[in-house]
């Protein structure tokens, strides 16, 4: 017996199985796309990809509060294969009573490995002890024109200190919730001395070097110094930063690509991709017994209309593929809209910078996999509860 | 009667099913919260690995700047005599933001006006190379800016400031590794010359003597201060922990936001269900007179019952469940050591919350049955 003919289901009764369906797949976007996108945030915060490695120590807790010798960038940066190294200094800081971070860089190096474009003003020179330049998301959040002073007080040490804004940039990626300082500005910040960074990043060629190679350079660096560099004419750090050699334990430092370097520190907290994707699966699940329940209201308040079906010879299966075929639609869409939904609310709140994570805007992306997962969740879930319902 | 339905609708066999739908959904909120509570608290046990230092400045109320930052000179001198008894060391500063004329080239840079440059550079753990400047037209240069402009011990520099310009004789180059070393120290009187205005300063800097208790003197500092005065931290860990935690908290209110939804159209089904399924008992209480309000109340107090009895469930579940979670983590990989807990203020605001959703839920669907009419249904 065909039954697609007889349009048999009230559309105000789907209304409470269409609502928790759409709620249900707007928690689910929501908590899938902000989890991940803060991880990817996370993970890229210090470069992607396998040719940019860092020097870092290996005892901190956090990426932001280690340091190790800056002598080191000159030393890496000569191997062969090493093509940019960018010595940073991150000072986690506060500025009108809000949380921000700025980085000490040298300017020439770090804009070899980040991509910056100057929106308003001029990049920021290593001479520039009294300026910063800012990224744009800092800048809309602060409110913050050329010229503007801004009162900077440390997290790290017991300083203060006043820094204009020289430009505004655009570099797409984390940088963008960020402001640029001198080098040796970051150092004062963190609470270093001149011959200490918190990191080194490197741009290297994966063919000629590899982060076990560096890491035997640095090893051997530790156990017999290589002799400084004796006249010639000295590069722009060392005209300006007045550095000196310091030894150091080769167990304090730690070689190892960016990513995979973010990726650990998370973990030390159980945090993987996967495990965010689990939650978010589970978050689902359990508000599935709502949509399990909205399911059989629709099942009970179409009770007279299945047993007329039922009287006039349809089978309890053919009604049960029926109904299938009749609600999956209906619960695909709805999770659609679902999705729609939780994309919107996101994108709001991104526009308007309601989410920081670190200070940091999230960046959210609902990628496919995602909304794969959530379509065949309800299919499934609708699927199991109308084919093992008990059709009276 | 009321006791005698609500008995006959709790005894139906979907209220278990019911509370545990909503169960469910508070106890994702519960677990997040505790999970997000461990990770607040990680940031507040890093802080305290970090030295907290006991600089404060004085400055002006509107300014966002030390360099706007105007402070009456007597005031100043008052004010210093004030605190002096909670104060280690107590500093007026003048700081300007002035173009230095060098022999090798010119540049915009902060001037620092101190009354006891001696002083200021023995508090500041300088190091200074050559000596500490005495007269109006002596300088002492930070070491970047010496290296910047190529600047030796006794050359000559011009500061100008608003087309008044004063000539110095460069006698020590200094190291602190903090701002400083970026600025140019000198004489207060030599930045009075430097502005023509004798009147006023940038700031006070003072730190609190070790013996007094910091929050107190303080706040006794801040009610000697006028209204256009204010005093700020230097180093401010505590804010910046108390900002990354709200912004942690949210994103929790903004997701929260969605699970309190997802608790009202849980409570609309629970009710769509209750009345689906309890016609005849509807009738039933209909037919001993009951009035079309008390099969509303009934519907709002099942419902909003069911969620209290949810929410409580859903707390205890989310609680164990993140502790168990948790505790297998452990076991699986030793370094993962996460502690998770609830307060006891969320576990009633997330009662209270879950109540108030559910009432919001359950309202349409209670209303829609007060105004069915049960007698003209078949027993």
């Amino acid at each position: 017996m065909k039954l697609m003919s007889f349009k048999y289901f009230k559309r105000q009764r789907i209304l409470a199985l269409v609502l928790i369906l759409v709620l249900a797949s707007t928690l689910f976007s929501i908590t899938v796309s902000s989890l991940l996108g803060f991880y990817r945030g996370f993970t890229a915060y210090l470069g992607e990809g396998e040719d940019i490695v860092l020097i870092y120590n290996r005892k901190s807790r956090t990426p932001f509060t280690g340091s190790v010798p800056v002598y080191l960038t000159e030393r890496i940066g000569a191997m062969n294969g090493v093509l940019v190294s960018s010595p940073e200094a991150i000072a986690p800081c506060v500025a009108d009573d809000e949380a921000i971070f700025l980085r000490g860089i040298i300017p020439g190096d770090f804009m070899k490995l980040n991509q910056l474009s100057v929106l308003d003003g001029e990049l920021l020179e290593l001479s520039d002890a009294d300026c910063m330049i800012v990224g744009r998301n800092l800048a809309e959040r602060f409110k913050l024109k050329l010229g503007d002073k801004f009162l900077i007080h440390s997290v790290l040490t017991d300083q203060y200190m006043e820094l204009r804004i020289k430009g505004i940039y655009e570099s797409h990626s984390a940088m963008d919730d960020e402001a640029l300082v001198p080098l040796y500005v970051g150092q004062w910040l963190v609470g270093v001395d001149y011959s200490h960074v918190t990191l080194i990043r490197f741009k290297i060629d994966r063919g000629a070097v590899s982060p076990s190679t560096i890491f035997e350079e640095v090893a051997k660096e530790a156990s017999e110094p290589s002799p400084a560099r004796d006249g010639g004419e000295k590069p722009p750090i060392d005209r300006i930063i007045p550095g000196v050699r310091t030894s150091f334990s080769i167990e304090d430092v730690g070689v190892e690509e960016a990513q995979g370097l973010m990726k650990s520190y998370m973990d030390r907290y159980g945090v993987t991709r996967e495990a965010l994707l689990v939650v978010s699966v589970l978050i689902f699940l359990l508000s599935s017994a709502s949509i399990t329940a909205a399911l059989k209201i629709v099942l009970t308040q179409h009770t007279g209309e299945i047993g007329v079906l039922r009287s006039i010879g349809a089978s309890k299966r053919t009604m049960k593929r029926d109904i299938l075929i009749k609600l999956l639609p209906w619960s695909l869409v709805s999770s659609a809209m679902g999705i729609l939904m939780a994309t919107a609310t996101l994108m709001i709140t991104q526009e308007n910078s309601y989410l920081l994570v670190l200070s940091h805007r999230v960046s959210f992306n609902l990628d496919l996999f995602s909304m794969a997962t959530i379509l065949i969740l309800v299919s499934l879930l609708v699927s199991i509860t109308i084919l093992r319902s008990d059709l009276k | 009667m009321t006791p005698l339905a609500m008995k006959m609708l709790f005894r139906r066999g979907g209220t278990a099913g019911s509370a545990l739908s909503v169960a469910l959904i508070v106890a994702i909120l519960t677990s997040m919260n505790a999970g997000v509570n461990y990770i607040n608290l990680q940031a507040q046990e890093l802080g305290t690995l970090v030295n907290i230092g006991e600089t404060y400045i004085i400055i002006s109320q509107n300014s966002t700047s030390v360099s706007d930052s105007r402070i009456d000179v007597s005031l100043a001198n008052q004010l210093t005599r004030s605190i002096d008894r909670y104060v280690e060391y107590s500093l007026p500063q003048k700081i300007l933001s002035a173009t230095i004329i060098t022999k090798s080239g010119n540049r915009t840079l902060y001037v620092r006006g101190v009354e006891d440059p001696e002083n200021f550079f023995k508090l500041g753990r300088a190091y200074v190379n050559g000596s500490i400047a005495k007269g109006e037209a002596e300088a002492n240069v930070g070491e970047i800016v010496a290296r910047i402009l190529a600047i030796d011990l006794g050359d000559e520099v011009r500061l100008t400031v608003n087309n008044n310009a004063v000539k110095f004789k460069v006698v020590g180059i200094f190291k602190t590794l903090t701002q400083l070393d970026g600025e140019i120290i000198v004489s207060m009187k030599a930045t009075m010359q430097l502005t023509k205005d004798n009147n006023k300063l940038s700031l006070i800097e003072f730190a609190i003597k070790d013996k007094v208790d910091g929050e107190e003197a303080i706040n006794i500092i801040t009610e000697l201060l006028p209204r256009d005065l204010k005093v700020v931290k230097a180093q401010q860990l505590r804010d910046f922990i108390q900002n990354m935690n709200q912004q942690t908290l949210t994103f929790m209110s903004l997701w929260s936001v969605t699970i309190y939804a997802v608790a009202a159209v849980a409570s609309y089904i629970i009710a769509t269900r209750l009345i689906a399924e309890s016609r005849d008992e509807m009738t039933m209480i209909r037919a001993l007179g009951a009035k079309k309000r008390m099969l509303f109340t009934l519907v709002l107090i099942y419902t909003t019952a069911t969620a209290l009895l949810g929410s409580i469930l859903g707390i205890a579940l989310g609680t164990v469940g993140t502790q168990t979670a948790s505790t297998i983590l452990r076991w699986i990989w030793p370094s993962v050591n996460i502690t998770p807990f609830l307060e006891a203020e969320q576990a009633l605001q997330t009662i209270l919350l879950t109540l108030a959703s559910s009432t919001l839920g359950c309202l349409y669907p209670a209303l829609r049955s007060a105004r069915t009419r049960y007698m003209e249904q078949p027993l």
